[in-house]
């Protein structure tokens, strides 16, 4: 049973599937790479990394995959985490959601400049 | 030092979270610790820590929904099952803990039991359910701001048996209205039955446990009601009371009274009854005539004993040995026996020859009347035919005399009729204890040894007036051959007095001393 609701999918949710959409990660590999991701406006904390990651294995959008070192980071073994197919598919439909309301901005002229 | 400071934050989490992922979120504080140094650095990682906490915190305890562990995947439809909450069980420190807190808890709560005060509602609760038969509700014994204790014994001593009346003497009364005729059984005599399923109203007139309870205050008696308690008394007297004179004199005593408007003032149940008894036993000089008042409702026609009763009634006495509550031989020979009652020999007969049989070679013995309640007049006898060799008229005020008023002694093989004997009597003994005691008293075959009895009117037939009153008359003409009036009212006075807790070691030493002259 999980223990929060995936939809909509939370914020924290959505950046951790997109982090782990190129590679596996452990948990600060997970972390660097949203604070990257989001040109550091998100850096998770160990709390709400951790909750979100329980709540996405229990929906089975990621899994463990192994556990190991981290060679730049010393000889500590860290549980390693891969998207599944299902939270490939969760992350692609929650980015065309996010892309349609973007058009629907756009059209409206609500962003500034044309690149955005 | 730091990561110390946030593993002792971690503990803010569930320890479910705590067992899943303190280990990695200890390791990413040490990770981020490692990569940013440097003081603004280090106080924007802590501003993160706290906000984490603040945020995940409260909702990793709040959002938890738990999940049922255990057999529930092996649970079969209708086949009862354990569900646990957790996987694991729980760690040494919280066993410990709970276990302080649960002593500390029932200790607490003892201590709260203890304090009459404080714990009245809760003993109310339960005492209906609990409370030994001496204690439960009942028609008399709840009513206790309306009554002294000893006017509220003496109003129960009309109580008619809640147990069936098995002895022969019963079926005289029996034959008469069945309505309102007490068994002859001494109703006084409660046997605490095996719990009841609920709180019984024992009511005069007859049982009747599907009486509705009337709780609260006294609803208070009007000049109207006044009225009809005062005609109805009088038309019972002039129907029942055995001395028609009297109750002619009664009658009109009352009359005058109530026209000269001497119980205008009168609003209180209990009081009016009381002010009546008063004046019908000072018109009359018959202690034995009452009015009682009841603040339950007095049925009118009495449900009549089942079979259910009686084998409540016999498993009672059973389990209580028949209320012989102690029977063995003191230093010297001296026989002891602790009688609380005076059971039914219908159901008791066989328990109580079988005690007085161990007690057959003392040489004294003393009867422990105390804490007796009263009981069967039939036990009396029966009871008292082992003190006499030969048969002894044994006055009763609730019975006509016949052939059954003399003990039937001797009893084969006994050898008590001539040893001394002793009576231990307190204010709390009652009706048919006093029979036994006054009898013995005026025929000198025992020494009572105590304090003055309880003056029970056990004597009157109970006569409902309407749903709240009642009274005792008197429908025998029994003769008392003593020049001393009976027990009724003022109890039997003992040949000792001492206090009731002295009376056994006095009635010792006084066997002593006579068995020592012997």
């Amino acid at each position: 049973m999980p223990k929060q609701k995936l939809r909509p999918l939370p914020s924290a949710a959505f950046q951790i599937l997109l982090a782990l959409v190129d590679e596996d990660l452990h948990g600060y590999g997970i972390m660097r790479q949203v604070k990257e991701q989001t040109e550091g406006r998100m850096r998770l904390g160990p709390g709400t990394l951790y909750s979100s990651i329980q709540t996405l294995l229990e929906g089975k959008l990621i899994e463990q995959v192994d556990v190991r070192a981290d060679s730049r980071l010393g000889q500590e073994r860290r549980r390693y985490y891969r998207l599944t197919s299902a939270g490939r598919k969760l992350v692609r439909s929650e980015a065309e959601r996010l892309a349609d309301l973007l058009r629907v901005a756009r059209a409206k002229k609500v962003l500034r400049g044309a690149h955005v | 030092m730091s990561e110390k400071i946030y593993s002792w934050f971690l503990r803010l989490y569930p320890s479910r979270f705590r067992e899943s992922y303190g280990g990695e979120a200890l390791q990413l504080f040490r990770d981020r610790a490692r990569d940013e140094k440097g003081f603004f650095e280090r106080l924007r990682l802590w501003l993160d820590l706290l906000a984490d906490l603040a945020i995940s915190v409260p909702r990793e305890h709040y959002h938890f929904q738990p999940e049922f562990f255990g057999v529930s995947a092996q649970r079969l439809e209708g086949i009862p099952a354990f569900f646990v909450l957790e996987s694991g069980s729980p760690r040494p420190g919280a066993l410990f803990s709970g276990g302080i807190l649960t002593l500390v808890c029932v200790i607490t709560f003892s201590v709260w039991l203890s304090q009459p005060a404080l714990s009245r509602p809760f003993r109310a609760l339960t005492s209906q359910s609990r409370s030994p038969a001496s204690e439960r509700p009942s028609a008399f014994r709840r009513a206790p701001s309306h009554a002294t204790d000893s006017t509220r014994e003496k109003s129960s001593a009309l109580r008619p048996s809640d147990v069936p009346a098995a002895s022969s003497r019963s079926t005289e009364a029996e034959a008469g209205d069945a309505s309102n005729v007490v068994p002859r059984q001494d109703s006084r005599f409660f046997p605490p039955p095996p719990p009841p399923p609920q709180p019984q109203a024992v009511q005069p007139g007859g049982a009747a446990d599907t009486t509705i309870l009337v709780e609260g205050k006294d609803p208070g008696v009007n000049a109207a009601e006044r009225h009809r308690v005062i005609d109805g008394a009088i038309e019972n007297l002039k129907q029942y009371y055995v001395y028609p004179d009297r109750a002619q004199k009664v009658s009109e005593g009352l009359l005058a009274h109530e026209r000269n408007g001497d119980y205008d003032g009168v609003t209180n149940g209990k009081t009016f009854a009381d002010v009546l008894t008063r004046e019908m036993r000072g018109a009359s000089q018959d202690m034995h005539l009452v009015v009682v008042y009841s603040e339950t409702l007095l049925p009118e026609r009495p449900r009549s004993s089942t079979v259910e009763d009686l084998v409540r009634y016999r498993n009672a006495l059973e389990q209580q040995n028949c209320t012989f509550e102690k029977v063995e031989i003191l230093p010297h020979n001296i026989g002891y026996l602790k009688l609380n009652a005076f059971p039914d020999p219908s159901v008791c007969e066989s328990r109580a020859r079988s005690e007085m049989r161990r007690l057959n070679d003392a040489d004294a013995i003393v009867f422990d009347l105390r804490e007796n309640r009263g009981g069967s007049p039939d036990m009396v006898m029966l009871m008292a035919a082992y003190l006499f060799d030969h048969p002894e008229y044994m006055y009763s005020p609730r019975e006509n005399t016949t052939e059954l008023s003399w003990t039937r002694s001797p009893v084969p093989g006994n050898k008590l009729a001539d040893k001394p004997a002793y009576i231990l009597t307190s204010a709390s003994t009652f009706s048919a204890a006093e029979h036994f005691s006054y009898d013995m008293k005026m025929l000198k075959r025992a020494t009572i040894v105590g304090e003055t009895t309880s003056g029970a009117p056990h004597s009157g037939v109970f006569h409902r007036i309407d749903e709240h009153f009642g009274m005792g008359i008197p429908e025998t003409k029994p003769i008392n051959p003593f020049s001393k009036s009976d027990w009724v009212a003022v109890g039997v006075e003992p040949d000792v007095k001492v206090k009731a807790a002295d009376a056994l070691e006095t009635a010792i030493k006084l066997a002593e001393i006579k068995l020592g002259k012997k």
